[in-house]
């Protein structure tokens, strides 16, 4: 039986980079690394603790890299990269890393230039040059291409099994453009800040341009840049700081495959046993959470992690968005900071996710920058899931306030 | 026209399967431990872990699990947009992903999940012949 490791320890602060969204649009050559720093800068401000007193150093391949570069010397060193939930699954790790004793202050960081420095390499690659794996032998050959390609089977399944529409799902991508409106961040804020900014309706999504159908546009996340990072700290330390604690009350992580090929039932990830570790670890279940901050890479990842989440039944996720709850306002806000979809999505979109639930839980969700009136929900509790890959890895963490 | 899209490197233990397309058979990894097919091919049998796998000439037929309608691709594959993907369930168990034929890109509602299709293999080099699926007739 493995340990409780519930409120071993708390994030005690998160922060972003200075300039995310299009930061090239705006004449500016911001790297991945840059990302990282600034953000790394900015949470230890924020929180007063010294970058010297990090003793672990999380993130998503980066870490020998974000070490050296700030002259540490960790005795923690984790670089899981798993796609976009790596940043769940790097909590989890500190949290464990704390409740052993083995360090008492956890940096988790993320920067990734996905807009500026797209196209230029970096990807997940495994083999060594000339190498292929088998799954990707059999798969090559078939026109799929990325995310949007192979999610858009998933959602056709959905479509299947439960009698669902591309209407249904527009709806998530609706809602979010509603919560990035209160985010002047959100590279979907406004009109002004992009034609394709809020307010959109359905009929919006549905005659947007065809990506992979069922997919339009408007189902699909962005591609921006990004940094942010978190640190996570033992009680102790957590309670000495100026700013809020949040705590880690529940953790975890699990995967279903790697490769699509390998996905059993297109409708189904592996939240539901991630999100039934991180509950059981609370204490705490979905009727629970006041609040909820949910992987958007596509309005059908939302919507199916929804429901694995144990926050709507079966075949019935958007069902959260459609009928307003999801929305400003309502009794489950989900995504409240725009979400992947009309906020910021840098290729791995996790760190976004903990940035707004640390925000959210800590009262600092409007501070006029990352939010106006009308942002701060009321929620005591969040339940934070993160999906890498294509559909493939999740992370969950149910997080609390004091 | 010589063949514009990707054109897999044969690994040394698919070897068999490419051999068999050559010869239009779609060739699959068994484990003579558990008996299961799987699908793709492994060096340990998923299900049991045994390194005792052999390759079986299948039926050649499969129902559609899933499909999408792809109209942004590169490459080869670009000047055939819109065109239809889907994952195959095999007869014979485990599951492949395939560029559907004799289905209407325009009309994707007209697909059905679940509907019949047999496999046939289009020459991409004088090695590597590729398995395609097809809805069967009626």
């Amino acid at each position: 039986m493995a340990a409780n490791l519930s409120n071993a320890a708390a994030i005690v602060g998160a922060a972003e980079s200075n300039d995310i969204g299009y930061p090239s649009e705006r004449g500016l050559k911001v790297t991945s690394l840059q990302h990282h720093i600034e953000a790394i800068k900015n949470v230890t401000d924020l929180t007063g603790i010294p970058i010297s007193d990090i003793q672990g150093v999380f993130s998503a391949g980066w870490s020998s890299q974000l070490a050296e570069h700030l002259g540490l010397k960790p005795r923690y060193i984790d670089t899981t990269s798993v796609g976009g939930c790596s940043f769940q699954i790097l909590v989890h790790h500190a949290l464990s890393a704390i409740h052993a004793g083995i360090i008492d202050v956890a940096l988790v960081s993320h920067g990734q230039a996905g807009w500026s420095y797209r196209g230029a390499g970096g990807g997940g690659g495994r083999n060594v040059p000339g190498e292929i794996d088998p799954a990707a032998e059999m798969t090559m050959s078939y026109g799929v291409f990325g995310a949007p390609s192979n999610y858009a089977h998933a959602m056709r399944r959905h479509m299947h099994s439960f009698g669902t529409t591309p209407e249904d799902f527009a709806h998530v991508s609706v809602v979010t453009r509603q919560w990035a409106m209160l985010n002047p961040r959100a590279v979907m804020f406004s009109k002004e800040t992009n034609p394709y900014g809020g307010p959109i309706t359905v009929e919006d999504v549905m005659n947007a341009r065809l990506i992979a159908w069922p997919l339009t546009l408007y189902h699909c996340c962005l591609v921006t840049d990004h940094g942010g990072a978190v640190l996570v700290a033992r009680p102790e330390i957590a309670r000495s700081l100026r700013t809020n604690p949040v705590w880690i009350a529940g953790a975890g992580e699990s995967m279903g495959h790697s490769n699509m090929l390998e996905m059993e039932d297109f409708t189904a990830t592996s939240a539901s046993r991630s999100s039934a570790t991180a509950y059981e670890m609370a204490g705490l279940g979905p009727d629970d959470m006041e609040m909820a901050m949910i992987y958007d890479s596509f309005t059908i990842t939302a919507a199916i992690t929804a429901e694995m989440l144990g926050l709507a039944p079966r075949g019935k996720g958007h069902t959260l968005w459609k009928e307003g709850h999801a929305a400003p306002g309502g009794r489950l806000p989900i995504n409240t900071n725009g979400g992947g979809l009309s906020f910021n999505h840098s290729g791995m979109y996790g760190m976004q996710l903990l940035v707004e639930a640390y925000r959210q839980l800590s009262g600092t969700a409007e501070d006029g920058v990352n939010g106006i009136e009308g942002k701060q929900t009321s929620a005591r509790t969040c339940v934070v899931n993160g999906t890498g890959g294509t559909l493939s890895t999740t992370g969950t963490l149910v997080l609390t306030a004091d | 026209m010589a063949y514009d899209k990707p054109i897999p490197p044969h690994g040394q233990h698919t070897q068999p399967f490419w051999d068999g397309a050559k010869e239009g058979k779609l060739m699959l990894p068994r484990c003579r431990n558990c008996n299961r097919v799987h699908w793709y091919p492994r060096h340990i049998c998923p299900f049991c872990h045994s390194t005792d796998i052999e390759w079986i000439e299948a039926s050649g037929e499969g129902h559609i699990y899933t499909y999408a309608v792809q109209h942004r691709a590169f490459g080869g594959w670009a000047k055939e947009v819109p065109y239809v993907t889907a994952y195959i369930d095999l007869a014979e168990g485990d599951r492949m992903l395939t560029v559907l034929r004799g289905v209407d890109p325009n009309n994707p509602e007209s697909i059905k999940i679940g509907a019949k299709v047999t496999v046939e293999f289009e020459a991409a080099d004088e090695e590597t012949h590729i398995p395609f699926w097809r809805v069967a007739e009626g």
